[in-house]
């Protein structure tokens, strides 16, 4: 491809605006002395020719002749900030923002620090973020909108004006007939009705649900911009997320272990001191990425202040500085866990005061920010009305006291009589109990300990061993570590830790671990994360608020979220058989949500309505779910899924089988956002905008095509509220529009910067901004002194706090202030296939598919199991085109331990075959021996094995102003394809899928997992 | 951090707290106020490829070929196995065996230590590749198959930035800094711990030295 083609001049002066700043600055001439390099002998006298003076060598952010953004990087989503250094309107070099605690190890130079003096400081960002260049300059890139020409996914595409696409969307009508398809499609308008989706389900919601848009990479910013369009103008619940199969199994465990309230809790790596590390590739991959955490943990390791421990069928790179490594077989995490509570348990290894305090005072009076709900009395009682539910004091006197339904009892440490949770320092632990109600009768109670205990000691530690396949002293080894350092010891649990069937209860007993050492919500422990330090959604402008706003209503596509015992079905079977159940999909009332899985089979079965219209945003379920290619019959099919749009930066496996691709800019381009942490302790609002011009075609109106731009013209075309002239409401009375993605995001930034206090920018900080950030080009849209102040958030990047801003002594200001070993909501759902209630606190069960059956049982001729992991240099599903990783990486492999490599008689560079129950075709890669994974387990990274997004040979009429690379991959009308792009091998294409359930992707029945540990296959030499 | 920290202190931000350790003279040259070396420490190298994906932006080397990369071993037994890794690079080795290989006297070595290779002179014979005990060099075929290697970014050097490496090294483990007069992280690094280089029988006085994982000694190749 030819670079200088796509460069643009920016309106801000690339090659001048650095002088001005330089000049007097202490920066540069701070940096060379401290070096005490000041161009010495080495320039002065450079009469040789150095090589890079040929090779073009990338300039730096102290270089002459630039322009420096501080941003926020979008390799993956941990949200590092990033320092991009552009020359001539191109990419040239990217670094970390020194004010980001993410690139900083949590530690960044003070906020009020002029930027000018923080330029030549060091601040890394990893491979990923380093790549953009690659991916911005993708040649594969889409510029224009593009319409099926063919079938679908016979990949023929042509491109259309946006005129054009705006309107086909919004109207419908025969859209394919010159292909000889006669259906009359529905078009977005069609869906803009108040009816029932269905007359005899009206608790379905109104035809509007029939309306999905299902969304890959999403992150605020965007994530507010489309569910203003799909929430609140459209007015359909259906915008749903992937929260799924981004990793649902250590959420849910965590979501059942805080009562519902975080779902992102990880020990803290600046403070923990023991760390044991669930299924969580700390130097690979985690959210904060390896730029932040593994950076973190190594070199704390490094100054032995801390230690760990990887329990996971993979060794990982992690390997390389712990203490241990357990190899847990897959799906057995929970297994493992169970072990080690029973261990804690037995030999009272468990902080008995932190578990003995019954409400938050108590706890917080021996500094716990946190307590947990160990103490607490349960109803155990089938012949109570409340039987599984919390003893209260409603349940025992009459109701003067107001609180008195929520207010939980306990058994005083002091006599043993039943008292207010909150009357007493410390409650009896470990008890069953009767106590009488106001009438006299008799309640039989258990602790929330007990309960658990009772749960878990329904194994033995040999057994626990057994199903783990773990020596049963490596358990008691670990548990005795994890046990040895006070409340400086915590799990991390990430991925893998529970992603598959039966995975809830797995990542709710690894989280319970950190119970039993009291290390929740404090210093070092296991924790939350601050959250933004700003809101970007009120202060100056109200972003949500908007004259005729809707609320959307009804069941999602999904069923996250929704109680299956309120629908019509369950009462029409209840009516004619006497049980309402199996329901004919699960429901899942007790879920964190983001169920893209069951939403693509919801839409399979068009169950419990039928989808009209699917927008797709940067998003490819075919590749990045496991058993995603079961969808491509779905997204083939036109009686299923009538209308798909798709809006992305290519053609990938998924939106091959769109009827439309709108072209999108990357997040060098655009994807404004303002994005809060996911690490431990840490606080901030990182902000993105774009560094270099959009390189997609424009508008007639000059607006580039892009996600915002689409779903504005829709709007407007179709006359929704919440866009337009009358469309942001600010505080000083008027409304104003929103025409452009600016309108919503440079209001948004306004807000924030009001709301995080800062000054407005200097003279020169503001002379910095409006020559080196193209988002300048927009400051009328903001009051003066408004700019002023945004101007100096987005010197900076953000707003950012620091690691020590959140404590009080040991406690953690800003996390939840209650975990619980039993919960009462998760006891009370339902299994809507069986119609069993599910388990109210820790359980061991083994992976099992939808009707209950164990697979590995089910699946004993596949001898190995598949088990799956992201690499350092990737992230999930789109970057193949990253040049230089692809360089060190050109393929991944499929790695065998080295004894079932003998068995197999196989050998490192031979090509094998896996075949599963459900693809009994099989795929193929190339083996690799090692001694780091588990044997009877093969592990295969993501991000290789793509039959898309460049690799493969697709008909594009006039390609050439297609794609960013024009002349250079077309032939004729033909896209020429680069194999590299598609080296290696995808494991999600041999998934295992359900039977039971119209053989969709497996799902946890709790929380709608998708399955990542359970499939099984057998090896054959190809 | 060396250069980091002294800057901030330049800049007004830190008034206090700079340990400079003035390290012993014996080992070093005086001709140029700069030795430039760098210490690796193995037991904060992740394996994470920052380092070798910021070289390829910063130097534009040709496809396949590195200035730096990292070695990865796997050690040990199952389930006692570990990776080790081993970021690789040039040395700047101090009696640099490409120097006296060299028969048109392109390469050598700049009295900050840097040893580098004049374009200018070069004859693409390729003699200072074979002579590499480290197989740091190779020729660049899109320049006349010249040859090439890393050179502690030496633009980025002249305008007061730390090798790309080390800038974007995410858990610190490349530690850059001037012999001559060690600073901070580096100077205490020279003073507390036993440092290794590769190949150390050689004598060929590589300044890029190494401490070895604590873990395991598998990681110097």
């Amino acid at each position: 491809m030819k670079e200088e083609k796509h460069t643009q001049k920016n309106s801000v002066q690339d090659s001048t605006s650095r002088r001005f700043f330089l000049k007097g600055a202490v920066a540069a001439t701070a940096g060379i002395a401290a070096l005490g390099s000041k161009k010495s002998e080495a320039d002065t006298n450079r009469d040789w020719k150095n090589p890079r003076s040929l090779q073009k060598g990338a300039l730096s952010q102290l270089d002459e002749g630039i322009r420096v953004t501080h941003s926020v990087c979008l390799g993956c989503n941990a949200r590092c900030g990033n320092r991009i250094v552009v020359k001539d309107g191109m990419l040239e070099n990217i670094s970390g923002n020194p004010y980001n605690p993410y690139n900083t190890h949590g530690n960044p130079v003070e906020y009020t620090t002029p930027v000018n003096t923080t330029l030549g400081i060091s601040s890394p960002v990893c491979a990923k973020a380093i790549d953009a260049p690659n991916y911005a300059y993708n040649p594969y890139r889409l510029l224009k909108p593009l319409k099926r020409a063919g079938k679908r996914g016979e990949g023929k595409f042509e491109p259309i004006e946006w005129e054009q696409l705006i309107r086909e969307v919004s109207q419908g009508g025969r859209l394919f007939a010159h292909l000889g398809e006669k259906r009359e499609i529905e078009g977005l308008k069609a869906l803009d009705s108040d009816e029932p989706i269905d007359p005899a389900a009206p608790e379905l919601g109104p035809r509007r649900n029939g309306f999905v848009l299902m969304t890959g990479r999403l992150q605020t910013g965007r994530k507010a911009f489309i569910d203003r369009f799909v929430k609140t103008s459209m007015g359909s619940v259906n915008r749903i997320g992937h929260t799924d199969i981004c990793g649902l199994g250590f959420r849910m465990g965590n979501y059942a272990f805080t009562d519902k309230k975080q779902v992102e809790l990880k020990a803290d790596p600046w403070g923990a001191e023991y760390i044991l590390v669930f299924g969580a590739n700390i130097y690979e991959a985690l959210q904060p990425g390896i730029n932040t955490y593994g950076a973190a943990v190594a070199k704390r390791s490094s100054e032995g202040k801390v230690k760990f421990a990887i329990v996971d069928p993979r060794a990982q790179n992690a390997s390389t500085h712990a203490e241990d490594w357990v190899p847990v077989k897959p799906g057995q995490d929970g297994a493992f866990a169970m072990g080690m509570m029973r261990w804690i348990i037995e030999n009272k290894a468990y902080n008995s005061e932190y578990l003995m305090a019954p409400s938050p005072e108590a706890a917080s009076a021996k500094e716990y920010a946190c307590y947990v709900n160990a103490t607490h009395l349960v109803i155990d009682d089938p012949s109570h009305t409340n039987n599984g539910k919390f003893l209260r004091l409603a349940d025992l006197v009459l109701g003067e006291d107001e609180k008195a339904g929520e207010t939980f009892i306990v058994l005083s440490a002091k006599d043993g009589s039943p008292v207010a949770y909150d009357r007493v320092d410390a409650a009896i632990l470990d008890r069953a109990a009767i106590v009488k109600d106001r009438f006299g009768n008799e309640i039989r109670v258990k602790t929330a300990f007990r309960l658990m205990k009772e749960s878990v000691m329904e194994h033995s530690l040999d057994d626990y061993a057994r199903f783990a396949d773990v020596p049963r002293k490596t358990i008691e080894k670990i548990a005795r570590n994890f046990s040895s350092y006070g409340r400086k010891a915590a799990v991390c649990q990430y991925h893998g830790a529970g992603n598959y069937v039966s995975g809830t209860y797995a990542a709710y007993a690894i989280a319970a671990l950190n119970a039993m050492v009291g290390s929740v919500e404090g210093r070092g422990g296991y924790m939350t994360s601050g959250g933004g330090a700003a809101k970007w959604d009120r202060g100056i402008y109200d972003m949500k608020k908007f004259p005729g706003k809707r609320k959307g209503h009804g069941v999602k596509i999904s069923r996250e979220k929704a109680t299956y015992e309120k629908s019509t079905e369950y009462k029409n079977k209840k009516d004619r058989t006497g049980s309402g159940y199996p329901s004919k999909r699960p429901w899942f009332k007790f879920t964190k949500g983001g169920l893209s899985v069951e939403s693509l089979s919801g839409i399979d079965e068009k169950y419990p309505y039928q989808c009209k219209v699917l927008f797709t945003y940067f998003y490819n379920p075919v590749y990045s779910t496991p058993g995603g290619y079961r969808y491509q019959d779905t997204l083939q099919s036109t009686d299923k899924v009538p209308l798909h749009v798709s809006i992305d930066t290519g053609i990938n496996e998924s939106n091959l089988y769109a009827d439309y691709i709108v072209p999108d800019v990357t997040y060098l381009e655009g994807h404004y956002g303002w994005l809060s942490p996911h690490a431990p302790a840490l606080r901030f609002t990182g902000v993105r905008t774009p560094a270099i011009e959009p390189l997609t075609g424009k508008t007639k109106e000059g607006l580039p095509f892009c996600l915002e731009t689409f779903l504005i013209d829709l709007a407007k075309t179709m006359e929704l509220p919440g866009f337009g002239e009358k469309a942001i409401p600010g505080k000083d009375g008027k409304v104003y529009p929103l025409n452009r993605a600016e309108d919503f995001y440079l209001r948004g930034f306004a807000n924030i910067a009001e709301n995080a206090k800062v000054a407005e920018a200097s003279s020169e900080e503001q002379k910095f901004v409006d020559q080196n950030y193209l988002v300048s080009r927009y400051k009328d849209i903001l009051t003066k002194s408004e700019w002023g102040k945004t101007s100096y958030v987005l010197a900076r990047g953000g707003f950012f706090k620091k690691y020590e801003d959140v404590f009080d002594g040991l406690e953690f200001k800003r996390g939840v202030k209650r975990v619980v070993l039993y919960n009462e909501d998760l006891a009370a759902a339902t299994n809507t296939l069986s119609g069993q209630r599910f388990h109210g606190t820790l359980k061991y069960l083994p992976p099992m598919d939808s009707a209950g059956n164990i697979i590995e049982e089910k699946d004993k001729e596949y001898p190995y199991y598949v088990i799956t992991h992201k690499m350092n240099v990737h992230t999930q599903s789109r970057t193949n085109v990253h040049r230089w990783a692809m360089e060190i990486f050109p393929e991944n492999f499929v790695v065998i331990n080295e004894s079932d490599a003998k068995d197999l008689e196989v050998k490192s560079g031979d090509r094998v075959k896996l075949l599963s129950q459900s693809n009994k075709t099989g795929i193929i890669g190339t083996a690799q021996v090692s001694k780091l994974v588990r044997p009877g387990c093969v592990g295969v990274s993501f991000h290789y094995g793509h039959t898309q997004l460049g690799a493969s040979r697709l008909h594009i009429a006039g390609g050439k102003k297609v794609f960013l690379g024009g002349d250079s991959v077309m032939d004729g009308d033909f896209m020429i394809p680069d194999a590299k792009l598609g080296a290696g091998i995808n494991p999600n294409m041999v998934t295992r899928l359900d039977e039971n359930l119209s053989n969709t992707p497996m799902v946890d029945l709790v929380g709608g997992i998708p399955d990542f540990s359970s499939t099984r296959v057998k090896i054959m030499k190809a | 951090m060396e250069n980091r920290r002294k800057f901030i202190k330049k800049s007004g931000l830190l008034v206090i707290g700079a340990v400079a350790v003035a390290h012993s003279e014996s080992l070093l040259a005086k001709e140029s106020p700069e030795k430039w070396a760098m210490i690796i420490d193995l037991n904060r190298c992740t394996g994470c490829q920052s380092c070798v994906v910021a070289c390829k932006n910063q130097s534009k080397s040709g496809q396949g070929q590195f200035n730096t990369k990292i070695l990865s071993v796997e050690s040990g037994d199952y389930p006692s196995a570990r990776l080790v890794y081993t970021p690789v690079q040039c040395n700047q080795c101090d009696t640099p065996p490409c120097v006296e290989a060299c028969p048109a006297g392109a390469t050598f070595k700049l009295a900050n230590g840097i040893v580098v290779t004049d374009w200018n002179k070069c004859q693409s014979k390729g003699d200072c590749v074979s002579a590499c005990p480290y197989g740091a060099r190779f020729q660049d075929p899109r320049h006349q198959n010249k040859a090439d290697k890393c050179d502690f970014c030496l633009d980025r050097l002249q305008i007061g930035l730390e090798p790309a490496c080390v800038e974007l090294c995410p858990s610190k483990a490349r530690i850059f800094g001037n012999m001559n007069n060690p600073q901070g992280e580096f100077a205490t690094y020279l003073n507390k711990t036993k440092l290794t280089e590769r190949k150390a029988d050689l004598q060929t006085g590589p300044q890029v030295h190494y401490l070895p994982s604590r873990h395991d000694q598998e990681g110097i190749i």
